[in-house]
């Protein structure tokens, strides 16, 4: 009779759990929803899409992508001017770095980059103490002393984690970001438990105005593996997020290649996030997605 | 003058094979040397500038997040440069890669084997404007930022230009000769030493499990056979027990037990099995039924019952 073995799928990797995040072990407004004792923790996440999001050249719009923003802040804590929600989210005096993505094939917009600085000036920062950095946090002054953090890049595939999230965004605040490479990025939840870090991400932007769902080449990037879905999922939970976002990649990957190609490594980072480090929510069952604006193409 | 002892004098001349074998001319890199002999043109793209050479180091400021792929496979250095496309065409970039050995230079160029056949240096491949190859101790890669029918013309010919300035062609490791013919999907060949570049191909859980490091060539393959698939994990380790500990590790994790047994059945209905002799690890991860894991340990000289 033959031996039964034990079971190990990718979807194991998948699979979601309260873990810390029941215990509510997130401060300020970066943790999950609102939830009745002994209930699993809830979070919220705006997917907003504009078909005007892009002009006709491909490069964005930053009118547009201010109303996006505001738009999606505002949905997300439910108020009815963007300018509330921002002060929800930044207090007079903060000091606050906007964390970036300057990886060439696919940066963050500068337009975005720009209506953030903004916002968080209109919510009472100084503009001495508003920036916007990504290689450099490390050693940027303004970094240093942040007493909040905004949270923004494109998704799109990678080599290590397989997929650049939100997540992983922040590991240039440590100083050997390949330290965390190993076992597909599995350790990168702990970043977010650095004592420069911990609580102080008030809002994660996912740009998906032209997401990357595949990496080919030296450079990992081709054209042919974007695609103009003029999107941005924002959220105070980065786990919330990039789980979002991953099922968009995942749908597109399916749709592109007619097959299930999975993420390859898989991306359990996102999981391990929660499961492990207790950041947020991954089970989409959890997570109360609010969609605005353009739907047709929205994979999910 | 005297000419050194005999044993200095064989280890100069070892030395000097090794850098002939290694690209290097007149104690230059092999990079170095491309660099002077590139082409200045390539059916209407020319070059703009004379050519980046990157080391270990400098290579984290041109590939972002990527390095470590080629540093897996011992990249010593690496030649950047840019063509500059005719009127409404985009630029073509071009990257050498020189790596610790031939068989490195194979296994990066397996990172990614997507793409059709094309007749440029060793194993061409061409998908999505991008073509790369490899040939002796280098990994070339030619990639054009728009893919139009010219660029990809000239992307062809810049690549054919370099692979004839690379004089030995190397062979592949032998350890992926050793994986069993039938069935096998040639286009699924891995060959690496890293559990990172594993986890890329095939994941086999959280943590690593294989102990593997730069003593361990691994050989992986996907086969079919009968419309029925499995992957094929070959690895060397440098003593039988390092062997050892790897297979209990991957048996512990994909078995209900230890490793030598036959297949066993995973909850999805897929087939494992490890066996280990002397230093050689086999693993059959995934197979869609018994015999054919079984069939595959047989043929890797693995039989059932056997050592």
């Amino acid at each position: 009779m033959a031996r039964r073995a034990n079971v190990i799928t990718r979807r194991d990797f998948v699979r979601a759990g309260g873990g810390l995040a029941a215990a509510g072990l997130l401060t300020g407004v970066g943790r999950p929803g609102a939830w009745a004792e002994g209930e699993p923790a809830r979070s919220r996440v705006v997917l907003i899409r504009r078909q005007d999001a892009l002009g006709e050249d491909g490069s964005p719009d930053g009118r547009v992508l201010h109303e996006m923003l505001n738009d999606a802040v505002s949905a997300l804590l439910e108020v009815a001017e963007p300018a509330a929600g921002w002060r929800k989210l930044i207090r007079t005096g903060d000091v606050v770095g906007i964390k970036t993505n300057a990886w060439r094939n696919l940066p963050t917009p500068a337009v975005l980059e720009e209506a953030i600085r903004a916002e968080v000036i209109g919510a009472g920062v100084a503009p001495g103490d508003v920036a916007v950095d990504d290689r450099g946090v490390r050693d940027n002054l303004v970094f240093k002393r942040a007493t909040a953090f905004i949270n923004v890049r494109p998704m799109r595939t990678h080599h290590w984690s397989g997929l650049g999230t939100c997540l992983k965004n922040m590991i240039m605040f440590v100083p050997r970001p390949a330290d965390y490479h190993g076992d597909a990025c599995a350790t990168l939840g702990a970043i977010w438990r650095l004592p420069e870090i911990e609580g102080k991400v008030r809002l994660n932007v996912l740009v998906m105005l032209t997401p990357q769902f595949h990496g080919v080449g030296p450079h990992s990037f081709s054209p042919a593996f974007v695609w103009p879905y003029k999107g941005l999922v924002v959220g105070t939970d980065p786990v919330a997020v990039d789980a979002t976002g991953a099922r968009i990649i995942e749908a597109r990957r399916r749709e592109h290649f007619g097959e299930e190609r999975p993420i390859s490594p898989p991306a359990h980072h996102i999981q391990l996030a929660d499961t492990r480090y207790g950041l947020g929510v991954s089970d989409p069952q959890r997570i109360d997605l609010v969609r605005l604006g353009w739907s047709e193409g929205a994979l999910i | 003058m005297e000419l050194p002892q005999a044993p200095g004098w064989v280890g100069l001349v070892a030395l000097a094979l090794l850098a002939a074998e290694c690209g290097g001319r007149s104690g230059e890199p092999g990079v170095a040397r491309l660099r002077a002999q590139l082409p200045e043109e390539a059916l209407g793209w020319r070059a703009v500038d004379r050519g980046e050479l990157y080391d270990q180091e400098s290579i984290f400021s041109y590939i972002d997040g990527h390095a470590e792929v080629y540093l897996a496979y011992g990249m010593t250095g690496c030649l950047a440069r840019r063509y500059a496309g005719p009127q409404g065409e985009a630029d073509v970039t071009l990257d050498v890669f020189e790596m610790a050995s031939p068989a490195d230079a194979y296994g990066v160029f397996t990172y990614d084997r997507d793409g059709e056949r094309v007749d440029v240096g060793r194993e061409g491949l061409f998908r999505y404007g991008w073509l790369s190859f490899w040939k002796g101790t280098f990994f070339v890669s030619v990639t054009a930022e728009a893919d139009t029918e010219a660029a990809r013309a000239a992307v062809l010919e810049l690549g054919r230009s370099v692979a004839a300035l690379i004089d030995r062609d190397g062979v592949p490791p032998p350890l992926v000769g050793e994986l069993p013919a039938g069935g096998l999907d040639a286009s699924s060949v891995r060959y690496l030493r890293s559990q990172q570049i594993l986890d890329t191909h095939l994941w086999l859980g959280e943590g690593e499990v294989l102990g593997l490091a730069s003593d361990t060539p691994v050989a992986l393959a996907r086969y079919l056979r009968d419309g029925r698939s499995a992957h094929l994990l070959l690895v060397d380790y440098p003593d039988q027990r390092r062997a050892e500990r790897a297979a209990e590790a991957l048996a512990g994790r994909l078995l209900a037990g230890s490793p030598g047994g036959g297949p066993a059945v995973a909850q999805d209905g897929r087939w494992h099995a490890v066996r280990q002799r002397g230093a050689r690890l086999v693993a059959v991860i995934g197979a869609a039924n018994e015999e054919l894991a079984a069939a595959l340990l047989a043929d890797a000289g693995f039989p059932q019952g056997g050592g």
